[in-house]
């Protein structure tokens, strides 16, 4: 038996840690997308925090203080209700926040596993998967919610599904594409070789080998989702009043755009910065994930 | 002795990456005269590819390249831009290991070997297609005319690489730098351009630095070989003197490594074996790279970085314990 | 065990078809045509040919990671050919493989530990904790340190991830190992202790292994027989020996003039064939014998040779060779001076 012993390499130090320190040193190299992070979180605090965090009850009217403008105790004004603006933009983030998650992980759950069949076994499933998605492919994302969102009905919940499938052919076509690059790597024969079946190299050789470009896909379609609800509410499509929502603040600013202007700006900039953030958290996460980034 | 084309003294490259410094080159320090073919031998990560693209600085901006480069009295390091680029390509050329990706496939062969003529030599369209045939007749390229309006994915690999080499050599160059020219090829293509760059050596004069891990290809073509080590220069000498006579451990090694034919009975003997990595190159050890893998290894190689010297006729080598005994 | 040898390919055939049936695509890449040999028990064969000649396809069709267009494949007997995937999955038990590409042929997200556990696994040999033991051993064989069991792949280097993915493809025993070109991404050093590594499993373990590489000095180092492929077909079948002191076919003569050999006073007094010509394209092999169209011996060999393809005929008992103008008894001329020119003793 050959007695060679591995001579010595390396100190032993704990890889993920190794790359945690790499990431977090690159990430921080990124002053946008460390700002987009903080963006991020301050409204994912915002949303969970909403009942803590507003001063008042988003449906609490006060018709002696309707349209008043910023004051210490309405710090953004108050609506044509006298609902505070503030506690209504609050809340308005924990909706935005939910459909923006939970229709980006419907599209993911639906997409995934749909594009990996197609580019794993090719053939005419993966023509049919393929040319569908492109047909879907071809009308723009919002079209599709609006449309899904008329069929289903009214409600945050199906704005929510709306969103969720209107944002399925764009995984698929990713899941897809890595699926595809993926298979021509040496471990995937090695594994069939090893007698694994279908199922396990799918699950267990391609899927997490595509984590980085899904999670960079799913921080650029989060912010899609919540332009996509805050258009479905202001259509009416979504949420509906008086629960409060960026989308039906927008709705009932229109009447009163020349009055008081500010009950469209802060919604409309909750939306901007919002959607601004995700995406530029996006650029940068797809920038340090990149192997052959230098920086 | 006539005075050397080039002469490389103390040649650093620092890479900044990520992970701190990289020292990829320290301190290396050659010649190449009127054409000769020095070959560059080293195992991946050695320095050689570096040290050769920072002749006429073709690294990328994370380099600092520190040293002198002397070519035809002018320190190319010092020299600016535009005097440079009339350098590059007309006086010191490359060629590079894949000739696919060097090749602009939208190109045809001839306008790809047109344009540098055009370019470097201000000729005519119709006497550089003439000149480019010439050149394409000058590697061996049979039905050149034909060629010329072929686009590089009609052609194979061999033919590609000759095609290279006919743009590398287009404007007459005094050195031709070949960065493992033949790695990617087929060993019977591989003969084929070996013999190409010989006769180039003998019909045009042209001096060549043949960078390549195949100690096989040095002994068909080069004159004189240096072996590197780690960025650094391990040992140096006329290729004769080299393979019967190593000197530094590190080249025992390699040459132990390689199979040869073996016509007795009974077991072989085993490979000979490198125990050990290459040295990480991020901090720059002062002790001789090659010991914490070395046979003969002991304090003074630890603590110490071992000079050049000539220990035999011509023959360098940067050791505390050289000798042809193996370990 | 049965007297079978452990692996027997018949006049394999592989055809792909090239270009989509909607562009009117009917070229066919002839890969493999007609290949046959015979690996015995404990034995090492080299496959040995140049780019197009077909070897990774027989490889891929041996470890029926394709399906063969016709021929047969036999493992210890058994007809796999036209096996289905689920057929296959006990017997590849049996046969596993090296990969060339120590980066591509291991999963990143997985530790080495798992991934050299997980054929333990996939049979049913073992699982979780049980796996340790034989995890263990198996690195202790290839030379790897017990602790990069939890290390990944990119942390180590292309001679150890060689060493994991040989200790992958030996952790449950196989009879037949195919190693695709296993050490040609690596430096010369590392090449040496995993040729080493090769030798001793294979002593050791007494696994019979197909070794397919273009490099021809490593076959003289490892194979105990030779088999030249040349254009999706066999040329030259031998012992190494033979192959090696009596070369027949003017393809592997000039194979081997080609090869360099480190020792410039030997390699610059040989005389060296060398080919004329480009290979021909797989999807247009030349009609009749298709080394025909570079053969330094055409002249001797037309107007038979444009028109047949020479049958793989034995010329002396257990070397066979694809030529027309070889025979029992009549070998081939001499390309070159001296056969000693071809591979001297260094």
């Amino acid at each position: 038996m050959s007695a060679l012993a591995e001579p010595n390499g390396a100190p032993i130090v704990d890889p993920r840690a190794r790359r945690r320190r790499l990431l977090r040193r690159r990430f921080l190299r990124r002053p946008m997308a460390v700002g987009g992070l903080v963006v991020v979180l301050v409204f994912v605090v915002m949303a969970i925090f909403a009942p803590w965090l507003a001063p008042f009850d988003p449906s609490a009217t006060d018709f002696n203080a309707t349209l008043a403008h910023g004051s210490a105790r309405h710090l953004l004004g108050t609506d044509e209700f006298g609902r505070d603006q503030l506690s209504r933009l609050i809340w308005g983030a924990r909706a935005s926040m939910q459909v923006g998650f939970l229709s980006t992980l419907l599209g993911m759950g639906i997409a995934v596993p749909l594009g990996m069949v197609a580019g794993y076994y090719r053939g005419w499933i993966d023509t049919v998967i393929a040319r569908v998605t492109d047909v879907l492919l071809s009308f723009p994302f919002l079209i599709l919610a609006v449309g899904l969102a008329a069929i289903l009905g009214a409600s945050l919940l199906n704005a929510t599904l709306a969103l969720g499938i209107s944002a399925v052919p764009a995984f698929i076509r990713i899941a897809r594409g890595e699926t595809l690059a993926l298979r021509e790597e040496d471990y995937i024969p090695a594994a069939v070789v090893n007698g694994a079946n279908d199922a396990t190299i799918i699950f267990k050789h391609i899927l997490p080998n595509m984590t980085n470009t899904l999670l960079v896909q799913a921080t650029v379609t989060i912010p899609g989702a919540i332009v996509g609800e805050a258009v479905l509410s202001f259509l009416g499509l979504g949420v509906q009043p008086p629960k409060p929502s960026w989308g039906t603040m927008l709705q009932d600013a229109q009447q009163y755009l020349a009055q008081a202007p500010r009950m469209a700006v802060y919604p409309g900039l909750a939306i901007v910065f919002a959607a601004l953030a995700f995406n530029v958290l996006g650029d940068g996460l797809r920038d340090i994930l990149d192997p052959r980034t230098t920086r | 002795m006539p005075a050397p084309l080039l002469e490389v003294a103390d040649l650093s490259v620092r890479f900044d990456t990520d992970d701190g410094p990289v020292h990829a080159v320290d301190r290396m320090s050659f010649t190449l005269g009127q054409g000769e073919v020095l070959g560059i031998v080293g195992e991946s990560g050695c320095g050689k590819s570096v040290t050769c693209m920072s002749l006429v600085r073709l690294l990328p901006e994370t380099a600092t390249v520190s040293g002198r480069v002397v070519f035809d009295g002018r320190d190319l390091l010092a020299l600016p831009p535009r005097q440079l680029r009339r350098v590059r390509g007309r006086e010191i050329s490359y060629v590079f290991q894949e000739p696919m990706t060097s090749l602009n496939p939208v190109f045809t062969v001839g306008h790809q070997v047109g344009e540098v003529l055009r370019r470097h030599l201000g000729l005519s369209r119709s006497a550089a297609r003439a000149r480019a045939i010439e050149l394409l007749r000058l590697v061996r390229i049979p039905a050149a005319d034909r060629r010329l309006d072929e686009y590089p994915h009609q052609l194979s690999g061999g033919m590609r690489q000759r095609v290279m080499i006919a743009i590398a050599l287009a404007c007459d160059p005094k050195v031709l730098v070949a960065d493992e020219p033949t790695t990617a090829l087929d060993v019977t293509i591989q003969a084929g351009i070996l013999d190409l760059m010989r006769d180039i050596r003998e019909r045009l004069g042209t001096a060549i630095i043949l960078i390549t891990h195949n100690l096989g290809v040095v002994a068909d073509v080069a004159d004189r070989v240096l072996v590197m080590y780690a960025g650094r220069k391990a040992e140096e000498a006329p290729v004769a003197e080299l393979f019967a006579h190593p000197q530094h451990p590190y080249t025992i090694g390699l040459l132990g490594a390689i199979p040869r034919p073996y016509e007795g009975e009974g077991t072989r003997a085993r490979l000979q074996e490198i125990p050990g990595r290459v040295p990480s190159l991020h901090e720059l050890p002062q002790a001789c790279a090659f010991a914490d893998r070395c046979p003969r290894a002991d304090e003074r190689t630890r603590s110490e970085i071992p000079p050049l010297r000539e220990v035999r006729p011509h023959h360098l080598v940067a050791c505390f314990h050289p000798g042809e005994d193996g370990a | 065990m049965s007297d079978a040898p452990a692996l027997e390919v018949v006049e394999l055939v592989k055809h792909f078809r090239v270009g989509g049936r909607l562009t009117g695509g009917k070229s066919v890449v002839h890969a493999v045509d007609g290949v046959s040999f015979t690996l015995r028990r404990g034995e090492m064969l080299g496959l040995v040919g140049e780019s197009g000649s077909g070897k990774t396809t027989v490889a891929n069709c041996v470890l029926r990671l394709v399906e063969p267009t016709s021929g047969t494949i036999r493992l210890n007997g058994v007809d796999i050919t036209h096996l289905s995937r689920r057929q296959m999955r006990p017997l590849r038990r049996d046969l596993h493989m090296v990969f060339q590409d120590p980066y591509s042929s291991l999963n990143p997200r997985m530790t080495c530990g798992d991934i050299v556990g997980e054929p333990l696994r996939l049979h049913g040999l073992a699982r979780g904790r049980a796996t340790a033991a034989p995890v263990d051993a198996i690195f202790d064989a290839v030379g790897l340190r017990r602790e990069l069991r939890f290390r990944y792949p990119h942390e180590l280097s292309g001679g150890q991830r060689q060493r994991v993915g040989l200790a992958r493809s030996l952790i449950v025993n196989p009879s037949v190992l195919v190693a695709d070109e296993p050490v040609s991404a690596l430096d010369v050093s590392v090449q040496a202790s995993i040729l080493n590594l090769l030798r001793d499993l294979q002593r050791d373990m007494g696994f019979s292994c197909l070794f397919i590489t273009h490099d021809l000095a490593t076959v003289e180092f490892l194979c105990d027989r030779v088999a030249v492929m040349y254009l999706g077909q066999v040329v030259e079948t031998a012992t190494r020996a033979e192959l090696f002191r009596e070369p027949q076919h003017p393809y592997t003569q000039a194979l081997l003039s080609a090869a360099v050999v480190p020792d410039p006073s030997v390699q610059r007094a040989r005389s060296r064939i060398v080919l004329e010509g480009d290979l021909p394209s797989p999807l247009e092999p030349p009609p009749g014998c298709r080394f025909h169209t570079r053969c330094p011996l055409h002249e001797q060999s037309a107007p038979l040779s444009d028109e047949q393809d020479p049958p793989l005929r034995e010329f002396t008992p257990g070397h066979l060779v694809a030529c027309h103008l070889v025979d029992r008894g009549r070998p081939a001329p001499r390309l070159v001076e001296k056969t000693a020119d071809l591979v001297r003793n260094v």
